[in-house]
């Protein structure tokens, strides 16, 4: 077997510049190290990196792959946390950013079909001229891909109301293990057969390559309010949360920040943000004008009965597009206060949010570690940040030691491993928390069923012995185990 | 082995990146290849991994950081702040250390001594004037052919301005250095006239230092940056007596005030202040020293340039100025036109690519007066677009605005 895959694999090599050329197949010491690595903490080595263009290339190096026992690593933009896309034993890195193609809009229908490379925000764009969006706006949406939404998932701000990107796609085009193209999903909301395209949304690259996907789109909304509410402390804003949702209300985002992320996204963009004040609430409402002037007014009252201290709504386009900006800047700015930084994504019941909360402060204290905040309060989705040095000894250990202690609490608490990141290599080894062996074994027998060899981004997602009464399966030939 | 010159990008700059990729898309040499080795993020950890010895100065390193445009569309929206032009320079420096060729000090010797010497420029302007007005550009090789069609046209010689000042009416409300250039002086004397008459009627002293020299931006750019050094520490010294340093080319004045990168101790003194022309020109509108004009002179496309948008985050003074002159303005998209300084000439293939985009672009706007507040933006534009178009300095089109206004108004 395949088993150093470290280094460079001259054959293999030798065969990716036949079918693709030079200047698309990269294995330089330089070239591997730049693709070693996500946006997250974990750094991989990968075999070999090539630039894709097409479908059929695709299917191609798929072959080519498990002709020479390689796996093969999917990458879109390379923003994904949880080491998604790190080549941990070794692969092909297949690069999607060139299959950026938005193929064709149907504005009567509200659907696209489009290129897994094609940059989320650059849908959007194109798309605005029919008056309509890609619902599914992480805050990396200026930079990260289609394809790498597909994969983990993603969610962002707005999926309070729109929910996450398995609500907007409506057909994927899959090259298999085997290097075969298969559709799955269909123009329809609901086709018939076993619904294979929910599977595959959020595999993580586990179970195929999406090389083209029918995306469903969302019409603007007629009106928008975007406020920005200040509150003394964290408590007093996780109140208001609670009390909107209770008066009935499911406004297109609820967004909170401490006050140390306040500043530090302040000292970047100067955005005038409230940082005297110990949180802030960011609400967007959407709909007719009346509706969300209705709603801004009922926001408004429960804040203020919720101690707030200013609330302000956004008038112009511009005002609204700086406090979006300032909320998905918010990861990005936190590098001002150590050289890196451990983003968290977790979940909790939105009734557990404070406690929750200051658990999380009381867990930065224990470890010394500066802890930020910043979270989809709607949907009770944390992304504690930690701001650290790695470079100090046993740091980077501590740090993940601190992280899995979050999680532990909010799984407690009735909530969930990952909010919208993905699980990756990094919350791999804490499936157990929530899943039953029973449940993972399950898991395991869909990838088994979609990938027997193990081709596609093998490692990720299951922890190990995930399978419990794998006897003696018989591999096939080539596979890589 | 890892770096060896005191230019070199350090660690605390380097480790300000977090790699969360929101520089990506800003980045053209990105946008080109979709290779994470043509994108900031690349390059900013290909130079870590040269300071961690993961590999050394080799021709794929040299690549990445020679294919970069410098334009730094990468800095304004890295929320981290990352000094990324600074490490360029050091990175380019590195490779100029350790790789330079003959060619390549050959380029740096010129860089430092041809365009520090007014009497050198001259001879160029000469030669430059003599091929304009003889027809001699119709023979000459393509590459140098487009460059040549991006010039503006040449007088045979152009009075020094070295030494001279100019006062304003009334007492001055500081005394600004201007900075004449290498070949800002004689290619672009219209530019430096109406600078100083702007810079006059907005009530300053303008004084043109004698002792002053080329800014150096072009060989730090090139990792020349011994010589970038050496003209850093002249010119420090040249204005020494001015409150501000001020430069009408972006590239020129974005350079000037990163020269704490270059200038060794106090070389530079307490007071060392730049702005651009458009800060000041800008500033003078809003204050009422420089008069408003009536409407209605057309539309102008505002170009932003790369290192006056980037490097010094001067976005909205150009429009000032333009609204002030009585023009509606256009803006066009902040992607490098593709001058880039050597840029030009080094990787004409790009370079031409990102050119003939924005001249594309220039032409959905429908306007046939361009604003460009940068000298080597200027030439590429020109030589990009075809048909009747003017491309000119913000400041020209303000003190023309000026000249045809009626008595009471001006
Ligand atoms: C500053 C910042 C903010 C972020 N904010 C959010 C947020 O608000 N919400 C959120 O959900 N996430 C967020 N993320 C995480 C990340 O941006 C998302 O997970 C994003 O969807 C990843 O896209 P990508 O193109 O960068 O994918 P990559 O990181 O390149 O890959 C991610 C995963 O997708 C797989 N993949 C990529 N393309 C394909 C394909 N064509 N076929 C099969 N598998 C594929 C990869 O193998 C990998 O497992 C953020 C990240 C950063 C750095
Ligand atoms: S340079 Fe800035 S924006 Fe780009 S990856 Fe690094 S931290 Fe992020
Ligand atoms: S300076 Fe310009 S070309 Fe170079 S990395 Fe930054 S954005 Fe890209």
């Amino acid at each position: 077997m395949a088993a150093t895959l470290t280094g460079s694999n001259t054959k293999l090599r030798d065969d990716l510049i036949r079918l693709l050329g030079t200047e698309r197949v990269m294995d330089s010491t330089l070239e591997r190290h730049l693709y070693a690595k996500d946006a997250g903490v974990y750094i991989g080595n990968p075999t070999v990196v090539v630039m894709i263009e097409t479908t059929e290339e695709v299917a191609q190096v798929v072959r080519a792959a498990r002709h020479h026992g390689v796996p093969i690593v999917a990458r879109g933009a390379g923003t994904g946390l949880s080491a998604g896309a790190v080549p941990e034993v070794g692969g092909v890195v297949l690069v999607t950013t060139r299959m950026n193609r938005i193929e064709e809009i149907d504005a009567e229908n509200h659907t696209a079909w489009v290129g897994p490379g094609v940059i989320n925000l650059d849908l959007s764009r194109a798309t605005t001229p029919f008056g309509m969006h890609f619902a599914p706006d992480p805050s990396s949406q200026s930079a990260c891909t289609v394809g790498g939404n597909i994969a983990c998932n993603s969610g962002g701000p707005h999926c309070l109301s729109e929910g996450s990107t398995v609500n907007h796609i409506l057909a994927l085009e899959v090259v298999t293990d085997t290097g075969d193209v298969m559709i799955v999903g269909g123009g329809a909301p609901d086709p018939i057969g076993l619904d294979l395209r929910g599977i595959l949304v959020g595999s993580e690259g586990t179970l195929g390559i999406v090389t083209r996907a029918l995306v469903k789109l969302t019409p603007n909304p007629p009106d928008v309010r975007t406020m920005a509410v200040a509150f003394p402390d964290i408590e007093d804003a996780a109140a208001t949360v609670s009390g909107i949702i209770a008066a009935g209300l499911i406004p297109a985002a609820l967004e909170m920040m401490d006050q140390l992320m306040m500043q530090a996204i302040e000292n970047w963009l100067h955005a005038g943000l409230p940082v005297e004040a110990g949180a802030l609430l960011l609400a967007e409402v959407t709909g007719v004008t009346e509706a969300v002037e209705a709603e801004a007014e009922i926001i408004t009252r429960i804040a203020h009965g919720n101690n707030a201290l200013s609330v302000q709504v956004a008038v112009s386009p511009q005002e609204r597009e700086i406090l979006w900006k300032s909320r998905k800047s918010a990861f990005g700015a936190v590098a001002q206060a150590a050289p890196d930084y451990y983003l968290h994504d977790t979940v909790v019941p939105r009734t557990r949010l404070v406690e929750a909360m200051r658990q999380v402060y009381e867990i930065g204290q224990r470890y010394q570690i500066t802890m930020m905040n910043v979270f989809h309060a709607g949907d009770g989705n944390l992304h504690p940040l930690m701001a650290f040095d790695a470079s100090e000894p046993g740091r980077l250990d501590e740090v993940k030691a601190a992280a899995d202690e979050l999680v532990e609490i909010c799984v407690e608490k009735g909530g969930v491993l990952s909010g919208e990141h993905g699980i990756g290599i990094e919350k791999r080894h804490l499936m157990p928390l929530l899943f039953t062996e029973m449940d993972l074994d399950a898991q395991a027998r869909v990838k088994e069923a979609f990938d027997a060899g193990g081709v596609f981004n093998p490692g990720k997602v299951l922890p190990e012995g995930s399978r419990c009464f794998d006897f003696g399966r018989p591999v096939p030939e080539g596979a890589w185990v | 082995m890892g770096y060896q010159t005191p230019y070199a990008p350090t660690r605390s700059e380097l480790s300000s990146c977090i790699q969360c990729g929101l520089c990506l898309p800003h980045c053209p040499t990105f946008r080109l290849t979709g290779k994470e080795t043509d994108s900031p993020r690349g390059r900013l950890t290909a130079m870590t991994a040269v300071l961690d010895g993961v590999t050394g100065i080799d021709e794929v390193f040299t690549e990445t950081i020679s294919f970069c445009l410098g334009c730094r569309a990468c800095e304004p929206v890295c929320p981290s702040m990352v000094p990324y032009g600074r490490t360029l320079e050091g990175a380019r420096a590195e490779i100029a250390a350790q790789k330079g060729g003959a060619a390549r000090r050959l380029r740096g010797w010129i860089m430092e001594t041809w365009l520090g010497s007014p009497a050198i420029m001259r001879v160029i302007t000469w030669a430059t004037a003599m091929v304009q007005h003889t027809g001699l550009a119709r023979i000459a090789p393509r590459r140098v052919r487009s460059g040549l069609r991006g010039l503006r046209h040449i007088g045979w010689r152009t009075a020094s301005l070295r030494g001279r000042s100019f006062e304003p009416e009334r007492a001055p409300v500081a005394t600004v250095g201007l900075l004449t250039g290498c070949i800002m002086g004689p290619w672009f004397a219209e530019v430096h006239q109406a600078s100083i008459a702007l810079l006059v009627r907005a009530g300053y002293r303008v004084v043109v230092p004698s002792g002053q020299t080329c800014c150096g931006a072009l060989a730090a750019h090139d990792g020349a940056a011994d010589g970038a050094a050496r003209l850093a520490v002249r010119n420090a010294a040249a204005f020494r007596a001015v409150d501000y340093v001020v430069a009408n080319a972006a590239g020129c004045s974005a350079h000037l005030k990163d020269y704490h990168h270059w200038a060794p101790g106090d070389t530079l003194g307490e007071g060392w202040q730049v702005r651009d022309i458009t800060e000041l020109a800008a500033e003078a509108v809003e204050d009422g020293r420089l008069p408003r004009l009536e409407e209605g002179r057309g539309v102008v496309a505002l170009q932003h340039p790369c290192h006056l948008r980037n490097a010094q985050r001067i976005i909205t003074q150009p429009r000032v100025i333009l609204e002030a002159a009585g023009y509606q303005t256009t803006d066009i998209d902040p992607v490098c036109c593709g001058a880039a300084g050597f840029y030009s000439i080094l990787r004409p293939d790009t370079s031409a690519r990102l050119g003939r985009d924005k001249a594309d672009e220039i032409g959905r706007t429908g306007a046939t007066l361009v604003a460009s507040a940068n000298p080597g933006c200027e030439m590429q534009l020109r030589s990009h677009l075809a048909g009747e178009y003017r491309v000119l300095h913000p400041v020209e089109l303000y003190m023309q605005a000026l000249s045809d206004a009626p008595e009471g108004q001006a």
